[in-house]
């Protein structure tokens, strides 16, 4: 078969840039760490939810040398706490879980971002950095009150963080 | 395939077509970039991303 130079040239072209998209992906997978978020969370009874400790009060705990963990329930229309407070520069991980219908737990403008589903725990771990103040919001279609279904993450500075909720001012 | 009007004949390999491979390769420099720049900057740039 006779095949144009030109033709060869934007067939391996186009190899480079399949094979170049594959790598890229690759070495976010594995040099950068990127995870996706699944269901290594685990299950949960999600009509008692109250009687699991991790949920039954909504919350941040210290579980490591600058890692903590923040047990977060999604219901019709809130997040609970809200707001989530965590200090700088520390390892955070979300474990979120819904006792009615399917929410989404998105930290608006970030790449934190999964599906809540009744009766499983959505695990995702985050590094933040410097203070600030994020939005999070529900992005699957929950109900009437959707639209309106919103929470916090508050990042502190770290000496102004305190355990178990607002620093009082 | 040679008729009356045929000005000029030429082999299959001496048809370049440099107008398309001009295109070919700006298309390709664009995709590079863009992704370069989707990938790099704006996904991995982009704070909080979920990590192991």
């Amino acid at each position: 078969m006779n095949i144009h130079n030109y033709e060869k040239l934007w067939l391996v072209l186009s190899m480079v840039l399949i094979i170049g998209f594959i790598s890229t992906v690759v070495y976010g997978a594995t040099a950068v760490g990127i995870e996706m978020v699944n269901d290594e969370g685990g299950t949960i009874d999600s009509t008692a939810l109250e009687e699991d400790e991790r949920f039954s009060e909504p919350r941040v705990e210290k579980v490591g040398e600058n890692e903590y963990a923040a047990y977060v329930v999604a219901r019709q229309f809130i997040f609970e706490p809200d707001p989530i407070e965590v200090p700088a520069n520390s390892t955070v991980t979300f474990y979120v879980t819904s006792p009615d219908v399917i929410h989404g737990f998105e930290v608006v403008g970030t790449n934190a971002n999964g599906m809540v589903v009744p009766g499983e725990i959505t695990e995702l771990t985050v590094e933040v950095n410097e203070p600030k103040e994020y939005g999070i919001l529900c992005n699957e279609y929950c109900g009437g009150g959707h639209h309106t279904m919103e929470g916090k993450l508050i990042v502190v500075p770290e000496d102004e963080f305190e355990l178990g909720g607002q620093s009082d001012e | 395939m040679s008729g009356e009007n045929t000005v000029r004949e030429i082999g299959h390999d001496e048809f370049d077509p440099k107008g398309t491979l001009a295109l070919i390769l700006i298309y390709f420099g664009v995709l590079s970039v863009m992704w370069v720049f989707m990938y790099f900057v704006e996904f991995l740039g982009n704070d909080l991303t979920v990590l192991v």
